[in-house]
Protein backbone atom coordinates (compact mmCIF):
# COMPACT_ATOMS: atom_id res chain seq x y z
CA UNK A 1 0.00 0.00 0.00
CA UNK A 2 1.26 3.47 -0.90
CA UNK A 3 1.05 5.89 2.04
CA UNK A 4 -0.45 9.04 0.50
CA UNK A 5 -1.72 12.35 1.86
CA UNK A 6 -5.27 11.03 2.20
CA UNK A 7 -4.13 8.13 4.36
CA UNK A 8 -1.94 10.35 6.57
CA UNK A 9 -4.72 12.93 7.03
CA UNK A 10 -7.29 10.23 7.79
CA UNK A 11 -4.97 8.45 10.24
CA UNK A 12 -4.30 11.70 12.14
CA UNK A 13 -8.02 12.64 12.31
CA UNK A 14 -8.97 9.13 13.47
CA UNK A 15 -6.17 9.06 16.06
CA UNK A 16 -7.16 12.47 17.48
CA UNK A 17 -10.79 11.35 17.65
CA UNK A 18 -9.88 8.13 19.50
CA UNK A 19 -7.66 10.01 21.98
CA UNK A 20 -10.32 12.69 22.60
CA UNK A 21 -13.06 10.09 23.10
CA UNK A 22 -10.98 7.84 25.37
CA UNK A 23 -10.08 10.84 27.56
CA UNK A 24 -13.77 11.83 27.58
CA UNK A 25 -14.73 8.30 28.67
CA UNK A 26 -12.43 8.70 31.66
CA UNK A 27 -13.23 12.27 32.74
CA UNK A 28 -16.88 12.78 31.69
CA UNK A 29 -20.07 11.04 32.85
CA UNK A 30 -21.97 12.27 29.79
CA UNK A 31 -21.23 12.40 26.03
CA UNK A 32 -18.49 15.00 25.61
CA UNK A 33 -18.93 17.83 23.07
CA UNK A 34 -15.35 17.53 21.81
CA UNK A 35 -15.71 13.75 21.38
CA UNK A 36 -18.84 14.34 19.26
CA UNK A 37 -17.06 17.06 17.25
CA UNK A 38 -14.09 14.73 16.69
CA UNK A 39 -16.43 12.07 15.30
CA UNK A 40 -18.04 14.73 13.08
CA UNK A 41 -14.51 15.51 11.82
CA UNK A 42 -14.08 11.81 10.90
CA UNK A 43 -17.37 11.95 8.98
CA UNK A 44 -16.28 15.15 7.22
CA UNK A 45 -12.99 13.49 6.26
CA UNK A 46 -14.88 10.53 4.79
CA UNK A 47 -17.11 12.85 2.75
CA UNK A 48 -14.05 14.69 1.39
CA UNK A 49 -12.25 11.38 0.78
CA UNK A 50 -15.22 9.93 -1.10
CA UNK A 51 -15.68 13.10 -3.13
CA UNK A 52 -11.97 13.22 -4.02
CA UNK A 53 -12.04 9.53 -4.97
CA UNK A 54 -15.02 10.18 -7.27
CA UNK A 55 -13.19 13.12 -8.88
CA UNK A 56 -9.99 11.09 -9.31
CA UNK A 57 -11.88 8.18 -10.87
CA UNK A 58 -13.94 10.55 -13.00
CA UNK A 59 -10.67 12.05 -14.25
CA UNK A 60 -9.50 8.67 -15.47
CA UNK A 61 -7.43 7.54 -12.48
CA UNK A 62 -8.54 3.92 -12.24
CA UNK A 63 -8.73 1.89 -9.00
CA UNK A 64 -6.32 -1.07 -9.12
CA UNK A 65 -8.68 -3.24 -7.06
CA UNK A 66 -12.42 -3.81 -7.30
CA UNK A 67 -14.37 -0.52 -7.54
CA UNK A 68 -17.54 -2.03 -5.96
CA UNK A 69 -15.47 -3.17 -2.96
CA UNK A 70 -13.90 0.28 -2.55
CA UNK A 71 -17.25 2.07 -2.75
CA UNK A 72 -18.82 -0.51 -0.47
CA UNK A 73 -16.28 0.43 2.17
CA UNK A 74 -16.84 4.17 1.60
CA UNK A 75 -20.62 3.80 1.90
CA UNK A 76 -20.38 1.61 5.02
CA UNK A 77 -17.77 3.83 6.69
CA UNK A 78 -20.02 6.88 6.21
CA UNK A 79 -22.61 5.20 8.46
CA UNK A 80 -20.20 4.50 11.34
CA UNK A 81 -19.94 8.06 12.77
CA UNK A 82 -23.68 8.59 12.20
CA UNK A 83 -24.60 5.49 14.24
CA UNK A 84 -22.21 6.50 17.04
CA UNK A 85 -23.68 10.02 17.07
CA UNK A 86 -27.18 8.56 17.31
CA UNK A 87 -25.93 6.37 20.18
CA UNK A 88 -24.53 9.41 22.03
CA UNK A 89 -27.77 11.35 21.56
CA UNK A 90 -29.93 8.51 22.89
CA UNK A 91 -27.69 7.39 25.78
CA UNK A 92 -26.43 10.26 27.92
CA UNK A 93 -23.90 8.24 29.91
CA UNK A 94 -20.13 7.99 30.20
CA UNK A 95 -20.14 4.94 27.94
CA UNK A 96 -21.32 6.81 24.86
CA UNK A 97 -17.81 8.28 24.79
CA UNK A 98 -16.42 4.73 24.50
CA UNK A 99 -18.74 4.13 21.53
CA UNK A 100 -17.49 7.40 19.98
CA UNK A 101 -13.91 6.15 20.56
CA UNK A 102 -14.69 3.02 18.54
CA UNK A 103 -15.47 5.18 15.48
CA UNK A 104 -11.87 6.32 14.90
CA UNK A 105 -10.55 2.76 15.27
CA UNK A 106 -13.17 1.29 12.94
CA UNK A 107 -12.83 3.99 10.28
CA UNK A 108 -9.03 3.77 10.40
CA UNK A 109 -9.12 0.03 9.70
CA UNK A 110 -11.65 0.58 6.89
CA UNK A 111 -9.54 3.43 5.44
CA UNK A 112 -6.49 1.15 5.50
CA UNK A 113 -8.43 -1.44 3.49
CA UNK A 114 -9.79 1.26 1.10
CA UNK A 115 -6.24 2.42 0.40
CA UNK A 116 -5.16 -1.20 -0.17
CA UNK A 117 -7.99 -1.70 -2.68
CA UNK A 118 -7.12 1.58 -4.42
CA UNK A 119 -3.52 0.44 -4.85
CA UNK A 120 -4.56 -3.10 -5.79
CA UNK A 121 -2.95 -4.84 -2.81
CA UNK A 122 -4.34 -8.30 -2.01
CA UNK A 123 -6.08 -8.96 1.30
CA UNK A 124 -3.25 -9.63 3.75
CA UNK B 1 -33.87 11.87 27.42
CA UNK B 2 -33.97 11.99 31.20
CA UNK B 3 -31.18 13.80 32.96
CA UNK B 4 -30.18 12.09 36.16
CA UNK B 5 -27.41 12.83 38.63
CA UNK B 6 -26.01 9.30 38.39
CA UNK B 7 -26.29 8.37 34.72
CA UNK B 8 -24.19 5.21 35.17
CA UNK B 9 -26.93 3.72 37.31
CA UNK B 10 -29.96 4.58 35.21
CA UNK B 11 -30.58 0.96 34.39
CA UNK B 12 -29.53 -2.35 33.01
CA UNK B 13 -30.05 -1.22 29.39
CA UNK B 14 -28.15 2.10 29.56
CA UNK B 15 -24.50 3.05 29.39
CA UNK B 16 -22.13 0.09 29.47
CA UNK B 17 -25.19 -2.19 29.48
CA UNK B 18 -26.09 -0.94 26.03
CA UNK B 19 -22.57 -1.72 24.78
CA UNK B 20 -22.83 -5.23 26.28
CA UNK B 21 -26.20 -5.75 24.53
CA UNK B 22 -24.63 -4.56 21.24
CA UNK B 23 -21.70 -6.99 21.59
CA UNK B 24 -24.12 -9.86 22.37
CA UNK B 25 -26.16 -8.82 19.32
CA UNK B 26 -23.09 -8.90 17.07
CA UNK B 27 -22.21 -12.39 18.39
CA UNK B 28 -25.82 -13.54 17.94
CA UNK B 29 -25.88 -12.44 14.29
CA UNK B 30 -22.37 -13.58 13.33
CA UNK B 31 -22.51 -16.95 15.13
CA UNK B 32 -25.96 -17.69 13.66
CA UNK B 33 -24.73 -16.88 10.15
CA UNK B 34 -21.56 -18.90 10.62
CA UNK B 35 -23.23 -21.91 12.25
CA UNK B 36 -25.96 -21.87 9.59
CA UNK B 37 -23.36 -21.84 6.83
CA UNK B 38 -21.28 -24.60 8.45
CA UNK B 39 -24.27 -26.86 9.04
CA UNK B 40 -25.76 -26.36 5.57
CA UNK B 41 -22.50 -26.86 3.65
CA UNK B 42 -20.21 -29.18 5.66
CA UNK B 43 -22.01 -30.61 8.69
CA UNK B 44 -20.56 -34.11 8.01
CA UNK B 45 -16.97 -32.91 8.48
CA UNK B 46 -17.34 -32.05 12.17
CA UNK B 47 -20.90 -32.69 13.40
CA UNK B 48 -20.07 -32.17 17.10
CA UNK B 49 -18.26 -28.85 16.65
CA UNK B 50 -20.90 -27.46 14.30
CA UNK B 51 -23.81 -28.61 16.47
CA UNK B 52 -22.17 -26.82 19.40
CA UNK B 53 -21.80 -23.74 17.20
CA UNK B 54 -25.57 -23.82 16.67
CA UNK B 55 -26.12 -24.14 20.44
CA UNK B 56 -23.85 -21.14 20.99
CA UNK B 57 -25.80 -19.14 18.40
CA UNK B 58 -29.12 -19.88 20.18
CA UNK B 59 -27.63 -18.94 23.57
CA UNK B 60 -26.37 -15.61 22.18
CA UNK B 61 -29.77 -14.85 20.62
CA UNK B 62 -31.59 -15.57 23.90
CA UNK B 63 -29.05 -13.56 25.92
CA UNK B 64 -29.31 -10.55 23.58
CA UNK B 65 -33.11 -10.45 23.73
CA UNK B 66 -33.22 -11.05 27.52
CA UNK B 67 -30.61 -8.37 28.25
CA UNK B 68 -32.41 -5.82 26.09
CA UNK B 69 -35.86 -6.65 27.47
CA UNK B 70 -37.62 -4.58 30.13
CA UNK B 71 -40.18 -7.29 30.88
CA UNK B 72 -40.37 -8.89 34.33
CA UNK B 73 -38.30 -12.05 34.41
CA UNK B 74 -35.88 -10.83 31.78
CA UNK B 75 -33.19 -10.43 34.45
CA UNK B 76 -33.52 -14.10 35.42
CA UNK B 77 -33.57 -15.20 31.78
CA UNK B 78 -30.42 -13.11 31.17
CA UNK B 79 -28.75 -14.77 34.15
CA UNK B 80 -29.69 -18.26 32.93
CA UNK B 81 -28.50 -17.55 29.37
CA UNK B 82 -25.18 -16.10 30.53
CA UNK B 83 -24.55 -18.97 32.97
CA UNK B 84 -25.21 -21.47 30.15
CA UNK B 85 -22.89 -19.40 27.94
CA UNK B 86 -20.12 -19.44 30.57
CA UNK B 87 -20.55 -23.19 31.16
CA UNK B 88 -20.55 -23.75 27.39
CA UNK B 89 -17.36 -21.84 26.67
CA UNK B 90 -15.54 -23.53 29.59
CA UNK B 91 -16.76 -27.08 28.81
CA UNK B 92 -16.27 -26.77 25.05
CA UNK B 93 -12.90 -25.10 25.68
CA UNK B 94 -11.74 -28.02 27.82
CA UNK B 95 -13.18 -30.64 25.41
CA UNK B 96 -11.46 -29.00 22.44
CA UNK B 97 -8.11 -29.51 24.15
CA UNK B 98 -8.99 -32.99 25.50
CA UNK B 99 -10.53 -34.33 22.25
CA UNK B 100 -8.75 -32.39 19.50
CA UNK B 101 -9.83 -34.92 16.86
CA UNK B 102 -13.49 -33.93 17.38
CA UNK B 103 -12.72 -30.21 17.24
CA UNK B 104 -10.44 -30.05 14.21
CA UNK B 105 -12.87 -27.54 12.70
CA UNK B 106 -13.27 -24.12 14.25
CA UNK B 107 -16.33 -23.30 16.36
CA UNK B 108 -17.21 -20.23 18.40
CA UNK B 109 -16.43 -21.78 21.79
CA UNK B 110 -13.55 -24.14 20.90
CA UNK B 111 -10.20 -23.34 22.57
CA UNK B 112 -12.06 -20.91 24.88
CA UNK B 113 -13.03 -18.64 21.98
CA UNK B 114 -9.46 -18.20 20.75
CA UNK B 115 -10.63 -17.53 17.18
CA UNK B 116 -12.63 -14.56 18.45
CA UNK B 117 -9.86 -13.02 20.55
CA UNK B 118 -11.16 -14.82 23.70
CA UNK B 119 -14.12 -12.41 23.70
CA UNK B 120 -16.51 -15.41 24.16
CA UNK B 121 -14.70 -16.19 27.45
CA UNK B 122 -14.60 -12.60 28.75
CA UNK B 123 -18.13 -11.64 27.64
CA UNK B 124 -20.09 -13.86 30.09
CA UNK B 125 -17.90 -12.67 32.98
CA UNK B 126 -18.57 -9.03 32.07
CA UNK B 127 -22.25 -9.89 31.61
CA UNK B 128 -22.52 -11.53 35.05
CA UNK B 129 -20.74 -8.61 36.73
CA UNK B 130 -23.11 -6.19 35.01
CA UNK B 131 -26.23 -8.22 35.89
CA UNK B 132 -25.32 -8.36 39.58
CA UNK B 133 -24.63 -4.62 39.61
CA UNK B 134 -28.11 -4.09 38.18
CA UNK B 135 -30.33 -6.51 40.08
CA UNK B 136 -34.01 -6.61 39.25
CA UNK B 137 -35.82 -4.20 41.54
CA UNK B 138 -39.08 -5.72 42.87
CA UNK B 139 -41.15 -2.57 42.33
CA UNK B 140 -39.43 0.08 40.27
CA UNK B 141 -41.15 3.38 41.12
CA UNK B 142 -42.50 5.34 38.19
CA UNK B 143 -42.03 2.58 35.62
Amino acid sequence: MIVDGFFIAGAIICALSVITSVVATIIRDHPDDYAIISVAAVELFLVVYGFAAAVRQGGGEAISGEPWEFWGYVATALFVPVVAFWWAVTDKTRWSNAVLAAVGLTVFVMLYRMEQIWDGAPLA
Amino acid sequence: MNKTTTPDRTGRQAGLGRIIIAVYGIFAISSTARAGYQILTKFDEAPLAYALSAVAAVVYIVATIALASHKPGSWRLSLAAILIELAGVVIVGILSFALPQDFAHPAVWSHFGQGYGYVPLVLPLVGLWWLFRHRETPAAPGR
